[in-house]
């Protein structure tokens, strides 16, 4: 049976596209996963100078309530600001802010198809030959975000000042854990005292934050190239030692105890990223901002539950998160604070 | 558990119940009913030890706050609401003792914490 929403969007791209007739949507189906937006792949067909053609494209839809709360144009224009370059990123094609076309606003973009994502088949063995290339690839890829002009995306983003990048980002989470927590979170109001207590440099330079860069976010083949780095909807303005804090912080080893990202030693990492980059990464300064991105990551599991406790979306991938990573999360804050 | 168990078991009953019907796109049924069953398994894991592990944490954070009492009642919703009155009153602690500079009673406080998290370890968990 079709999906309902396959007509509709057809009407929507036959609206955009002036040179085409017999504009169908078919094969829509929705990917699994998806907390903060809802994501479905499907078939466009059309015709176009009395040809008949076909390309598979991604629709991401804002959900009833999401994970986490950003604005899909941030995401999109994130995106397009790496069109082109050696960060690979699928193509971007239409964004809807409104709600009229289909209940909710979305975007279509290009599918990168044909490689895999998951981090529990990365490292379920059957690729350690390659690993190395991942991780290479994995954080020269951050060095080039990190090493980007943002000036493209002031247009969308707060451009914070140097020295208020971290002060920036502990405000907006731990506000958003005093709305969200279900119950005390004392590991994590620890930390967050010790964050303020002990603040990192100023940034050496304003750059594109991916804001969530992990395993698990891009798309790798056997031969451990990576194909496209997704999920942007977390993208900002921001210290670069975010992004490197974020892909090295803990939970995001996926039990690979010391290995970061599940793929290498953390000083292999940031050497890549060094290089990649150009900056520096000062320990004192990646440890507050790894530290920092625990919280983070507190943030985004407590706010999952209460997206389901409020009943805004009851979908079972917003509880997962949260059951399986609290506490992982109050853990890998003692780790980091030298208390496990 | 956040969110609680009892609710997200409901949710799942219904779940299963919309997935039982034939049109569902076999791509959502296939995730519903992966995740269902991971949520499932980790709900039979906290099952039998959920309220051990409130009355052990209870208790301990009692003996730090020089509290008396013990858990009378023991349905979870009881002792998780006690658990939560404690567990704040722990914050406050921790940062009167940090602002004191009262080493021994950060780091008894820090013992706490850390075998509170292993109390509530996953076997899956990454960390």
């Amino acid at each position: 049976m079709p999906h309902t929403l396959e007509p509709r969007l057809a009407a929507y791209i036959a609206g955009k596209l002036s040179a085409a007739s017999d504009v169908t949507v078919t094969a829509l189906e929705r990917i699994s996963g998806g907390a903060s937006r809802e994501t479905y792949r499907f078939v466009l067909g059309w015709t176009e100078s009395g040809q008949a053609r076909s390309r598979k494209l991604i629709l991401r839809r804002d959900p009833p309530a999401s994970l986490i709360d950003t604005e899909r144009r941030v995401e999109f224009e994130a995106y397009r600001a790496f069109a082109g370059t050696s960060v690979p990123v699928p193509e971007m094609l239409w964004l809807e802010e409104g709600d009229g076309p289909l209940d909710h606003p979305f975007f279509v973009a290009e599918e990168i198809a044909g490689y895999q994502a998951s981090p529990q088949m990365l490292l379920s063995g059957a690729f350690d030959a390659v690993l190395p290339k991942v991780a290479a690839a994995k954080w020269s890829i951050l060095g080039e975000i990190a090493k980007a002009d943002p000036a493209p995306l002031r247009q969308w983003m707060d451009a914070p000042s140097l020295d208020g990048c971290w002060q920036r980002e502990l405000d907006h989470w731990e506000a958003l854990i005093d709305k969200d927590q279900a119950e005390p979170l004392p590991v994590t109001r620890a930390a967050i005292r010790w964050l303020r207590a002990n603040p990192p440099p100023p940034a050496q330079k304003l750059s594109i934050v991916h804001g969530d860069y992990r395993t698990g976010n891009f798309l790798f083949d056997p031969a451990g190239e990576i194909h496209g780095i997704l999920d942007w909807e977390m993208s900002h303005l921001g210290d670069p030692l975010e992004d490197l804090g974020w892909s090295l912080q803990p939970v995001w080893s996926f039990g690979h105890t010391g290995k970061a990202g599940g793929l290498c030693s953390q000083e292999e990492a940031v050497a890549i990223w060094e290089r990649a980059s150009g900056l520096m990464a000062d320990p004192a300064a990646l440890h507050w901002w790894t530290l920092f991105n625990c919280v983070k990551g507190q943030g985004i599991w407590v706010g999952s539950a209460a997206a389901f406790n409020r009943g805004g979306n009851r979908a079972p991938i917003m509880i997962y998160p949260a059951w399986w990573l609290i506490n992982a999360q109050d853990r890998a804050m003692l780790q980091l604070m030298g208390k496990l | 558990m956040n969110p609680p168990v009892v609710s997200v078991l409901a949710e799942l009953a219904g779940l299963l119940m919309k997935n039982a019907a034939p049109d569902v796109p076999p791509a959502e049924r296939a995730s519903d009913l992966g995740l269902s069953a991971a949520l499932l398994g980790v709900a039979a894991e906290m099952w039998d030890r959920q309220a051990h592990i409130l009355v052990e944490e209870n208790r301990a954070i009692r003996g730090l706050l020089g509290e008396a009492g013990e858990d009378a009642d023991l349905r979870l919703s009881v002792l998780k609401a006690e658990n939560d009155r404690l567990r704040a009153a722990l914050i406050q602690a921790q940062a009167a003792a940090e602002a004191a500079g009262d080493v021994a009673r950060q780091d008894a406080i820090w013992a706490e914490l850390v075998a509170s998290t292993a109390r509530r370890k996953l076997s899956t968990a990454p960390v």
